[in-house]
């Protein structure tokens, strides 16, 4: 019996000690492993014995990891969770697979806009870790070169386009193979050109997508595709980072989180930022800015004692710090130090001031329920105009046909 | 002589609890899935038939119809071409050219390589810029013909065909090759002897010899073109672009199931609708396939 008793407490002290000090955190960002590799090891120099077990998963099949993981009982302490609004993170919150992390972390040192994203029935689910700042990435040696000026109206911008042609360069670079690209070019031209405002109304019925101002910005798009590279309907990502790295395009629609891909494959490469200029000088320009998700604790926590030190102290700018030097992506936390680096200060300068408070692609409703505007109107549906097949007006009847089929404001209208 | 039954149940049982668990549950459990709305997390929402009726009359329609034509069309050109092509080229190594083991060596290579591989090797050689396909046309003095293969309607989804021919095409030729080995040679002799010419041969024995094989080929490109995701994912992804023009049942299941993009809406019932449908299109088919094989066996 003796005997016993002494191999249960071997076995439990076993099982105890191979938790300690240990946190599993997953991530579907890969960039990120050196981020925690530094961390573990700044906390360790502090006398904080963690040891961080980070794995990233294939985006594609991340969330489903992650669910099938939180219901078996067989998940990390610590996920990477997605925005809200969001089917996929709020159900992992209602039913109590995400834990809230208001009562243990400071979150002074972010802005309520980060924290709405994150937070459910007024808890907080996360400590926001990034913020995506997208618009129009120029390289500057072309716009030296033919004595360009940044574009501070839609106007300007197609002029900048004609010269560049004219003079033998793609002044865009389109992804038009992956539809997501687009539809993201769709929202950034949005908030610029339709304005906050006119989101805002739209999110609460006061108009629609018939309106005749949003065609005009499928319109604009259109017209536009005349400066974009032969062929752009055949092409990826992949080779958009390729084009614009190696100087053969003048621009692109992107977001921050390209800037370090095209640096690595070409450090010379000079590379400046604008928002998408709107219709007249006098309008305020906006960038479609949105948090890239959360560090959250899960209810499948082995050690809470340390995943809360963790948590505590991605709160701090010396994460935020951390992360951007290794990442070149905004930390959503405020206060840190980004890498002297002018295309990050102008996105941190954009977030902080000219960030468009009501959206409707990534974060907003639009995207919540099916048919969803980025999935089932908007990724096909620019892809079709872009074709030829789709007129302007008719993008704008398939979006208001799709999404008044359940978002009630819209219904009937 | 007579097996005692607990030694048959120690045989069987170890498998049809592999089969049960693995094939009979999630079948079953797909099927009362479609009758529900479920995010994949947390209770399930019993709805009816509403997800058939999402599919069949509501704002999946279109997709569902216009995605079980591509199905339909991805049949009968993987039927053209994979068995018309490996029949052919079978013909030609049975047939004891010079080089024919290598040359059947190199047909099955592709077919070892790995999916993901195969979509990054064809998004790179299909580029309109700088791929090879198009800087082969160019070279050859059709630079007219280059074009954005993967990102036109008209050719997106023939081109997504062409590369699971060439990626698939050496297993047809494997098996179509065994078929025509496996005739006697002395009735090809006999009919040479007899004045019949190679064309006579092939049509008047060869084909007819094996075309069982075919059949059964057939039958199993069938219920593979209904399940075909991974090379449309590989090629144009889960949106299946340009504007759907390659969206197949599977990539249409992953949609509705995992939400496609971003923070996109999960809804496993709707997904599970979709295989329902799926598996009411392959079903009979399968049947008819396990129906002949035994038929096949107990003639043998």
């Amino acid at each position: 019996m003796k005997k016993k008793i002494l191999l249960v407490a071997v076995m439990a002290l076993l099982v105890v000690s191979a938790f300690a000090g240990k946190v599993t955190i997953w991530s579907w960002r890969t960039q990120d492993a050196e981020v925690w590799q530094k961390i573990e090891a700044l906390l360790k120099s502090r006398g904080q014995d963690i040891t961080i077990e980070f794995t990233a998963y294939a985006p594609t099949e991340y969330d489903s990891k992650v669910n099938l993981a939180l219901q078996t009982g067989t998940g990390p302490d610590i996920v990477y969770s997605r925005r809200l609004p969001g089917g996929r993170t709020q159900v992992l919150i209602e039913n109590g697979l995400y834990l809230p992390i208001s009562d243990h972390v400071d979150l002074t040192y972010f802005p309520q806009a980060s924290l709405n994203s994150v937070t459910w029935e007024n808890k907080v689910y996360g400590v926001p870790f990034a913020v995506q700042v997208v618009g129009i990435y120029y390289n500057k040696d072309y716009y030296d070169q033919f004595d360009l000026k940044e574009p501070t109206t839609w106007d300007e911008l197609v002029a900048n386009a004609e010269v560049l042609k004219k003079n033998g360069i793609d002044p865009f670079f389109v992804s038009g193979k992956e539809a997501w690209t687009l539809t993201m070019q769709h929202a950034m031209v949005g908030v610029s050109i339709l304005g906050p405002e006119w989101i805002k109304d739209l999110t609460e019925g006061k108009t629609n997508f018939l309106d005749p101002k949003f065609t005009d910005v499928n319109k604009r798009l259109n017209d536009l595709k005349i400066y974009y590279q032969n062929g752009f309907m055949g092409n990826s990502s992949v080779d958009q980072d390729a084009s614009f790295a190696f100087g053969q395009t003048a621009m692109v629609f992107y977001g921050v989180w390209g800037y370090q891909t095209w640096k690595q494959l070409n450090p010379d490469i000079n590379v400046g930022y604008f928002m998408v200029p709107p219709i007249t000088a006098d309008q305020k320009p906006y960038a479609y800015t949105y948090l890239d998700g959360a560090i959250a604790l899960t209810s499948n926590v082995k050690n809470m004692e340390d995943s809360i030190e963790i948590l505590k102290f991605c709160a701090t700018p010396e994460f935020g710090t951390i992360f951007a030097g290794v990442t070149y992506n905004i930390p959503a936390v405020t206060g840190s130090t980004l890498p002297p680096d002018p295309v990050l200060q102008e996105a941190l300068e954009v977030y902080s001031n000219h960030a468009s408070p009501y959206v409707y692609w990534v974060g907003s409703v639009f995207t919540t329920q099916k048919p969803s505007l980025y999935d089932d109107v908007l990724s096909p549906g620019m892809q079709e105009m872009y074709a030829g097949k789709l007129t302007p007006e008719g993008l704008s009847k398939m979006a208001q046909d799709a999404i008044s089929q359940w978002y009630p404001p819209l219904m009937n209208k | 002589m007579s097996i005692k039954l607990r030694y048959l149940l120690v045989f069987i049982i170890p498998a049809m609890l592999l089969y049960t668990v693995f094939i009979i549950y999630p079948l079953f459990d797909s099927l009362i899935l479609s009758f529900f709305s479920w995010p994949g997390v947390g209770s399930r929402t019993f709805v009816g038939f509403k997800n058939f009726q999402t599919l069949f009359t509501g704002s999946y329609a279109k997709e569902l119809f216009n995605a079980f034509l591509h199905n339909v069309y991805f049949f009968l050109l993987l039927i053209l071409l994979e068995l018309g092509l490996g029949f052919l080229i079978a013909l030609m190594l049975a047939s004891k050219i010079k080089g024919a083991g290598v040359f059947r060596v190199i047909t099955y290579i592709p077919n070892m390589i790995p999916l993901v591989l195969v979509g990054f090797m064809w998004g790179l050689f299909l580029n309109p810029q700088v791929g090879l396909v198009n800087q082969l046309l160019k070279l050859v003095g059709l630079g007219g013909l280059a074009q954005p293969w993967l990102g036109l309607e008209n050719t997106a989804l023939t081109t997504i065909i062409l590369v699971n021919v060439w990626r698939n095409l050496g297993f047809y030729v494997l098996v179509i090759l065994a078929a025509i080995l496996d005739i006697s040679p002395d009735l090809i002799e006999a009919a040479y002897i007899d004045g019949a010419n190679n064309w006579k041969i092939t049509w008047r024995i060869i084909f007819p010899l094996t075309f069982s094989t075919f059949r059964t080929l057939a039958i199993l490109l069938f219920i593979w073109s209904f399940n075909i995701f991974d090379t449309v994912y590989a090629l144009t992804g889960v949106q299946a672009g340009p504007y759907r023009s390659t969206d197949v049942l599977g990539t249409l299941f992953y949609r509705t199931a995992f939400g496609g993009l971003g923070s996109g809406a999960v809804d496993m019932g709707l997904g599970a609708s979709v295989t329902v449908f799926i598996l009411m299109i392959v079903m009979p088919v399968s049947i008819l396939y396990v129906y002949l094989v035994e038929k096949r066996q107990r003639s043998a």
